[in-house]
């Protein structure tokens, strides 16, 4: 395929795509906040569905599609493992009943380690697969693992985890703008009905005169900033814990100091 | 041929070299073993000769690693691998996992490099025949024992048929036989024109089976010379290297003054039947003797 | 249950190519959300769907697989929409403070349909449909041989590594571990728990990348595949087609509109 094309054109497509995927997505958003289609409060017979299904799924396939190219033998090697720490810890999580989710570890790890495209990759892929082997509900959804990995990548290149107090606040703030960018799927796609405790939330918002957009939102703000703050501070620790020859060997993670202010060694030279 | 010349090299940020000062020289169509302690560098020479490093861990590489006439350091690494075939220490990691059947994984190299249809099905039978899975072929290679997943391991490289071939403890899992019969085929390989380089430490097997032995220690070559040479050779302890049954039981000998001091040491059963003088002349009477 | 689901019965749906199966699925959820009336979800449901499911022989495992997923969601969305939808104004049934409105329930219907309808055509192709073949079909049409990888090999590490986790979880209790009823220090119980278990898989990383690079995965020769995938002229037309009428779903009703 297209493999073959001069690297320069290569890298301008990739960018083309990220970008176009980027510029949908946020229009998408747009127009179903700013101009909250109409129709939707009495029957849910209008297009808005649509208009979120279609504009978030096509985002994140651009988006993914511009970004796997970029990403080197080593990182494509570790999306498969982080998918399935995702999809393994966050089953583990709902089998203990805790209170939140702690399905993005696995992308929050890689976005810090290989950089935000390779964190795309592993969100977009990890929704994915939970389509294939369990449930397709969380498909759709595969925008904000976007939104979630390029917050934690960036985090990461400004030296959020070198500090250990900072992890917890990156992951509030992405907390927020994932509550906030997935809240249109939940009210159009599935009427804010994704699961038994959220569904009662957003009913409990409804009752108290909120609009459905607005109720969705809102039950995010309450469950996504705790769960993101949990999983930053977690990943905070795994990379504490995670070998120093074993983070040297991401380029990302290593031009960005991403884990420690620690000067390099200097190069040795050989004895006699 | 192969040829490294005063190779040094230090992974990224190390600090320090794992191997300094390397000079080896292999002939085309040898098995050449290369024998060491744990944690001496055979895994990074394993990389150094496919190209690996530095290609992908990067680090700091001195000196020149010269494969059929080429530097490798001025190679593509999809040049260097199409020269040169690495099978790595853990079969479970060799398996790539991206096809679910031992066929297709067998076939996946084959795929990336856009060999024809017919040509990766014959391949992949004559392959899996000479290795004896082609009963596994249609199975996930994820429910086979550690012993078969690095028969498929070795497999999945023999299909690319690289003129040199680097294995890097190749039959770490496997049981006696698979081990004589893995070494069976490097040897048919070999006589095919295949160079083969084998970081293995049974010594047996080597001395049955490579041309040469390079011993690795202090981060250099300590010792070149026949299997003969350097599998007898007293300061195997030293190095790591484990010696054969038979040499070890003639130094026990030598040293309870059993045997003449100066008497080279075996390797080989044979050697050894002729070290302490067993034939069918000496041999003990037995109670059928007696009848 | 993490492996996928496909259920291997050699149907003639069974062998589609995928593609074909794939471009269905999207032309459904296309003309689903474009014609949001729940009888659109419905038809479809009926005449489309679950005879699939009979000629593919997987009704009994679509309908135990779609209704795990999508029986709580129904029940909250008639619940909470019926009782607390913001548009509500026709009183159907009232108790106490609690009272259930027309508006809310015809929503209700509307958006479960489509769920239903979206879960179902999902739940079937992936039930029809190896993901090997799927991947090989996608990879073949032009996608990019790293999806495939990625896809591929989680699919097969998912098993393995649940495997390690309960061992872990399994070695915790035999220690005597009690899971604490507080959430929070369950979140502190979790974490000796999680630690190697991600660190390890995380190590592995390394070695497998070599691998994969020694058997040509960075080549850029164009790729070739061991199994030829099945297709025929009928379905060529037929990803042609499907998506043309699903552009038709959106496209007909706003020049509806417009006249």
């Amino acid at each position: 395929m297209s493999d073959q094309a001069p690297l320069d054109t290569r890298r301008s497509r990739n960018r083309l795509l990220v970008a176009a995927g980027a510029v949908i997505v946020v229009a998408t958003y747009a127009y179903l906040v700013v101009a909250q289609p109409a129709g939707m409060a009495d029957s849910g017979t209008t297009r808005a569905g649509l208009i979120a299904m279609a504009g978030y799924v096509i985002g994140a396939v651009l988006i993914a599609a511009g970004s796997i190219h970029q990403l080197p033998t080593t990182t494509i090697a570790m999306i498969p493992v982080a998918i399935a720490v995702n999809i393994v810890v966050g089953q583990l999580v709902a089998v203990l009943g805790l209170p939140v989710y702690l399905d993005s570890i696995g992308t929050v790890l890689v976005s810090v380690l290989a950089g935000p495209a390779a964190g795309v990759v592993t969100g977009i892929l990890a929704n994915v697969i939970w389509g294939l082997t369990l449930n397709p509900i969380p498909l759709p959804f595969a925008v904000v693992q976007v939104v979630i990995a390029v917050l934690a990548g960036t985090a990461a290149r400004i030296g959020v985890f070198r500090r250990v107090y900072l992890p917890p606040v990156a992951g509030l703030v992405t907390g927020v703008a994932a509550a906030v960018v997935s809240a249109p799927i939940s009210a159009f796609v599935f009427g804010g009905a994704t699961g038994g405790g959220t569904g009662a939330i957003v009913g409990a918002f409804q009752a108290m005169g909120q609009s459905l957009l607005a109720s969705t939102t809102l039950q995010g703000l309450l469950s996504d900033p705790l769960d993101k703050l949990i999983t930053f501070t977690v990943v905070g620790i795994l990379l504490a814990a995670l070998p120093s020859r074993f983070l040297q060997r991401f380029p990302f993670a290593r031009e960005h100091r991403v884990v420690t202010t620690a000067p390099l060694a200097p190069p040795p030279s050989p004895s006699e | 041929m192969i040829q490294l010349a005063d190779v040094s090299y230090a992974y990224p940020d190390s600090g320090r070299f794992v191997l300094e000062h390397v000079d080896l020289r292999i002939e085309p169509g040898t098995i050449t073993g290369v024998v060491g302690a744990s944690g001496a560098g055979k895994t990074t020479l394993a990389k150094i000769l496919s190209g690996f490093i530095p290609h992908v861990d990067g680090g700091q590489l001195s000196g020149s690693v010269v494969i059929g006439g080429r530097d490798l350091s001025g190679l593509p690494l999809a040049a260097c691998v199409s020269q040169v075939g690495l099978v790595i220490q853990n079969p479970f990691n060799q398996i790539s996992g991206a096809r679910y059947t031992v066929r297709g994984e067998l076939a996946f190299g084959m795929e990336n490099l856009g060999t024809p249809r017919d040509e990766m099905a014959s391949r992949v039978a004559e392959v899996a025949g000479l290795l004896r899975i082609t009963d596994l072929l249609d199975r996930s290679p994820y429910e086979l024992s550690g012993g078969q997943q690095q028969l498929v391991a070795i497999a999945s490289m023999l299909v690319l048929r690289t003129p040199v071939l680097v294995m890097d403890e190749p039959t770490s899992q496997l049981d006696p036989v698979g081990t004589r019969m893995v070494f069976g085929v490097l040897s048919r390989l070999r006589g095919a024109g295949t160079t083969i380089v084998v970081f293995e430490h049974k010594p047996e097997l080597l001395h049955a089976h490579a041309d040469r032995l390079h011993v690795l220690a202090g981060r250099r070559i300590a010792a070149s010379g026949s299997p003969g040479e350097i599998l007898s050779d007293p300061r195997t302890d030293q190095w790591g290297v484990s010696a054969t049954r038979y040499t070890r039981a003639a130094r026990l000998a030598r040293e309870q003054g059993l045997v003449p001091a100066e008497a080279p040491l075996p390797v080989s059963f044979e050697q050894a039947a002729a070290f302490f003088g067993w034939s069918a002349r000496t041999r003990p009477p037995s109670p059928e003797d007696a009848r | 249950m993490t492996r996928a689901q496909f259920v291997g019965t050699g149907s003639p749906v069974h062998r589609l190519n995928p593609v074909t199966k794939l471009v269905a699925l999207l032309s459904i959820l296309v003309i689903v959300f474009a014609l949001p009336q729940w009888w659109v979800s419905a038809i479809v449901v009926v005449g489309v769907l679950l005879p699939a499911a009979v000629i593919a022989r997987c009704g009994g495992p679509l309908i135990a697989v779609g209704g795990r997923i999508l029986l709580p969601i129904v029940v909250v969305l008639v619940l909470v929409q019926g009782l607390t939808f913001p548009g509500g104004r026709t009183m159907v049934w009232q108790w106490g403070v609690l009272s259930v409105t027309a508006e809310g329930l015809l929503f209700a219907l509307n958006v479960g349909a489509r769920i239903v309808c979206l879960v179902l055509a999902s739940v079937l192709l992936v039930l029809t449909t190896h993901p090997g073949d799927l991947m090989s079909a996608l990879t073949e049409a032009g996608m990019s041989p790293k999806f495939s990888y990625i896809i591929s090999s989680t699919l097969q590490l998912i098993p393995a590594f649940r495997s390690r986790a309960d061992a872990i979880l399994l070695a915790q209790q035999a220690r005597g571990l009690a899971v604490p009823r507080n959430p929070l220090r369950r979140i502190g119980v979790m974490m000796p728990l999680l630690g190697p278990l991600v660190l390890g898989m995380f190590t592995d990383v390394e070695e497998r990348g070599t691998a994969m690079e020694a058997r040509g995965f960075g080549s850029t020769a164009r790729r070739t595949a061991l199994e030829a995938i099945p297709d025929s002229t009928a379905q060529r037309v037929a990803r042609w087609v499907m998506p043309l009428v699903a552009v038709a779903a959106v496209v007909v009703p706003l020049v509806w509109e417009v006249l």
